[in-house]
């Protein structure tokens, strides 16, 4: 068991040094455009180092003042963190790719017997980084405690430490391998994928949008009438819910832990048992189902999908005005793209869903004030989902041939010009991001209907003189720091690259300028709305002639790097 | 003799390593050609520099008498490729792939949703036509690919490992469907493994080794100038210096 156990270790190292030591990079700009991919993972790899030494340290003064502290602040601080760990070890295989630990199919070919797999598979949590910084205080701890001459809190803290350990790495394999089960089917999957990137967002932007604009004072009277109204035993039903969530919390693991190394480093190493066999109990349970889950994966590895359909469209004529056939064909292959992939599905649907939760929260204070929003109404409601909706689009406009993967070599083998391809691929990707825009701009104009009607209309060629504007500096970048993507996957693994990213928000946010600050300068200062309409409809027409002239000069940099494009998988 | 394809010092270099090294190819119009090498040969770096995926370090072409350098979207609309990685978007349909290609080769569209229709038909991926490509096995992309690189009635196909992957039926068809392309006047260019199919369908071969091209002619011609060869696997073998290499014996096996 220990030779399989340490050949698994050895292979997920090689894979992680071989993954930073990639080479067959074809010129300098590929090496720069690799080595700044490495950057943040070189960077989160040396700042883990110093963490977990500082965190042990930390754990050894915490254990060292624990016995008989009234507020131990240095252990509460690390019984917060070890809650946070055990949130990410649910969280954490969501978020990071964890195929290969699971990979079924290659493991059933191994002679291993399963429980030795399903260790093997299980301890790959401890490379996890949210259990690397979360193993150091656990032996801190019982070490400040033995220095202190706490002995039997020592011997108790290391015990908590070594179960929580254990549950934390059955709790992690359970999650990892429940989502495996999930993900199996590809279409089940890339639903879970588009809940979550839809989720996530929604849960960030919540407690900005919840939080509550009183004053001090005001906070201070509440908090006395709350205290009054549950000494009379009067509880409304959120604090109940409140206070049973506090309980709960009690029960987690991180929780049982430290209760258990307190009552044993206070002295009473019998209160300890309680916490101690709860843990027990917790540890073999998440062992228990992680195996049961890890043994249906062996027993039907492959994938058990669906074969996906589309509406047969081949009969309908490919035509988009002003576009020619080949470039109307790009285009629409890049719509179907987005269509058809939970990450493109996502730059369609999060725009709308952050506008609706705006939308909402205007509804209910229409009448009041909204400055702290600073979206005084519908129109400024319209122009902020319009503007969410042309930074949604950078993930796919800055990437824009790597996402094809393999489809880029079929349009590169086709008959179609560099300055086609990318005047379809800037028209495609400019059909995604003004779908949910125009959606934004209906609705609230539906709901509101303030404002005059010059400046709603003006949103329309605002927003194509942005995206106009900044296309081609996105063609270019997508050329220059292509990306190879799962658009399966959420987060790092769909992003487009790092420099391509930050250039390209930068080059929207510019684009974005003019078009402002002609409606600012003709609405606010010569107070001619129509005006404000008229020139920015003519700015429209200028970027739409100079991308045009543009996309001639980012061809030559697509035909310089048309062979690393070729490559990208 | 009108050549499809022609190259006269055709090398491309990564780094240090030369993975075509100077080849002078001439394809006779109007033939099956087969293009042999083992793994690493330098076959589908050629094919990727005839195609315009790759730039020739140095060296010049031909196909169908025109510079694929000075004009390549001239070259692309009378040439049809099945590539090594197939090419095909995953989230088009089969159906969604052929009007993809049509669409950008100018086919007239009623004439394009026929072919493909008659192409689906004859790779057996009649009811996979609305399948994403990304549910297709590896057959079927092949067969998919194959049909794409059809549907805009090329005059040159680059066909690189076709058969590879495909089952004996639809590969039988596809032999047949290839054998008269060619008597109608098309030129194919192939590279496959399986040097029996190359032996039956190829009436010229090249062989290239290390990047280096080491013969090519009429199959007839080659096998008879080299003593004591009776098969295109013997003639290769002896080509590529296969008949040099100590046997290797793995008594533990």
């Amino acid at each position: 068991m220990l030779r399989t156990l340490r050949a698994f270790a050895w292979m997920r190292w090689r894979v992680l040094m071989n993954s930073i030591e990639r080479t067959g990079t074809r010129d300098t700009l590929e090496r720069l455009s690799l080595a700044v991919e490495q950057i943040g993972p070189l960077i989160a790899l040396g700042l883990l180092l110093p963490s977990a030494a500082i965190l042990a340290a930390l754990g050894g003064y915490a254990g060292y003042v624990l016995p008989g502290a009234e507020r131990p602040l240095a252990f509460n601080a690390l019984r917060i963190l070890l809650g946070v760990a055990t949130a990410f070890c649910i969280v954490g295989p969501i978020l990071l790719p964890t195929m290969e630990r699971t990979s079924a199919v290659r493991l059933l070919l191994l002679p291993i017997p399963p429980r030795v797999l399903y260790v093997a598979q299980a301890s790959g949590a401890l490379s996890d980084p949210w259990l690397l910084l979360a193993l150091p205080p656990l032996l801190g701890i019982p070490i400040g405690l033995a220095l202190h001459g706490a002995f039997a809190g020592a011997v108790v803290g290391i015990l908590a430490g070594l179960l929580l350990a254990s549950t934390l790495v059955g709790l992690s394999a359970l999650a990892a391998f429940v989502l495996h089960l999930v993900v199996r089917d590809r279409r089940r999957g890339e639903l879970v994928t588009l809940l979550v990137v839809i989720v996530l967002p929604m849960i960030g932007l919540l407690p900005s949008l919840l939080a509550t604009s009183k004053t001090r004072a005001e906070r201070r009277t509440e908090r006395v009438a709350r205290a009054e109204r549950l000494a009379r035993g009067q509880e409304t039903p959120l604090e109940r819910a409140a206070r049973l969530g506090a309980r709960a919390y009690m029960l987690l693991p991180s929780e049982l832990a430290a209760s258990a190394t307190r009552s044993a480093a206070n002295g009473s190493a019998a209160a300890a048992v309680v916490p101690l066999t709860g843990l027990t109990v917790t540890a073999l349970a998440f062992h228990g189902l992680a195996f049961a889950v890890f043994g249906r994966l062996l027993a039907a590895p492959g994938s058990v999908s669906r074969r996906q359909t589309a509406a047969d469209t081949s009969s309908r004529r490919t035509w988009i005005p002003g576009l020619s056939r080949a470039e109307a064909a790009v285009a629409y292959a890049q719509v179907r793209l987005a269509l058809r992939t939970p990450r493109g599905r996502s730059i369609l649907l999060s725009p709308l869903i952050v506008f609706a939760m705006f939308t909402a929260l205007a509804v209910q204070q229409r009448h009041g004030d909204l400055d702290r929003l600073s979206l005084n109404g519908g129109l400024m409601l319209a122009a902020f989902g319009a503007a969410i909706c042309l930074l949604s689009i950078l993930p796919f406009a800055l990437n824009q041939f790597a996402v094809d993967r393999a489809g880029l070599t079929l349009t590169l083998l086709s008959p179609i010009s560099d300055r086609d391809l990318l005047i379809g691929k800037a028209v495609g990707n400019g059909l995604i991001a003004a779908l949910p825009a125009l959606a934004c701009c209906v609705l609230a104009f539906a709901i509101f209907h303030d404002g005059p009607l010059a400046l709603w209309l003006n949103l329309v060629p605002a927003f194509i003189a942005t995206y106009t504007a900044a296309a081609p500096a996105a063609a270019a970048l997508s050329a220059t720091f292509p990306r190879s993507v799962n658009l399966n996957s959420i987060g790092r693994g769909s992003n487009a690259h790092g420099l391509a990213t930050f250039a390209g928000m930068l080059a929207m946010l510019v684009a974005g300028i003019p078009a402002a600050a002609l409606t600012f300068a003709f609405t606010r200062i010569v107070r001619a709305p129509i005006l404000a309409l008229v020139f920015v409809c003519g700015w429209c027409l200028l970027t739409l002639v100079g991308s045009r002239m543009l996309f001639g000069a980012v061809a030559r940099i697509f035909e310089r790097r048309r062979e690393n494009l070729a490559m990208i998988k | 003799m009108e050549l499809a394809v022609e190259t006269h010092g055709l090398t491309r270099t990564f780094g240090s390593l030369r993975a075509v090294d100077g080849i002078d190819l001439a394809v006779p119009a109007g033939s099956f050609f087969g293009f042999l090498g083992p793994n690493g040969a330098g076959k589908s770096t050629t094919i990727k520099c005839l195609t315009g995926l790759l730039r020739p370090s140095s060296g010049s072409m031909r196909i169908l008498g025109l510079d694929p350098l000075a004009d390549p979207v001239a070259v692309k609309r009378r040439i049809g490729v099945v590539p090594e990685d197939l090419a095909l978007f995953d989230r088009l349909t089969a159906l969604e792939t052929l009007t993809f290609v049509a669409d950008v080769h100018g086919v007239e569209e009623s004439v394009a949703r026929e072919r493909a229709l008659d192409l689906l038909d004859l790779m057996d991926l009649k009811a996979a036509g609305t399948t994403l490509v990304t549910d297709f096995s590896h057959g079927m992309r092949k067969k998919l690919s194959l049909a794409a690189a059809l549907l805009p009635a090329p005059r040159l196909l680059f066909l690189d490992e076709p058969f590879e992957g495909i089952d004996a039926v639809a590969s039988r068809q596809i032999k047949d469907l290839l054998h008269s392309f060619v008597e109608r006047g098309g030129t194919i260019f192939l590279t496959s493994h399986i040097l029996e199919i190359v032996e039956r369908l190829s009436t010229q071969i090249g062989v290239i080794a290390n990047g280096r091209l080491v013969a090519q002619g009429p199959i007839e011609e080659l096998r008879t100038g080299a003593a004591g060869v009776s098969s295109l696997e013997e003639l290769f073998i002896k080509l590529v210096g296969g008949d040099t290499r100590a046997p290797v014996a793995l008594d533990w096996i």
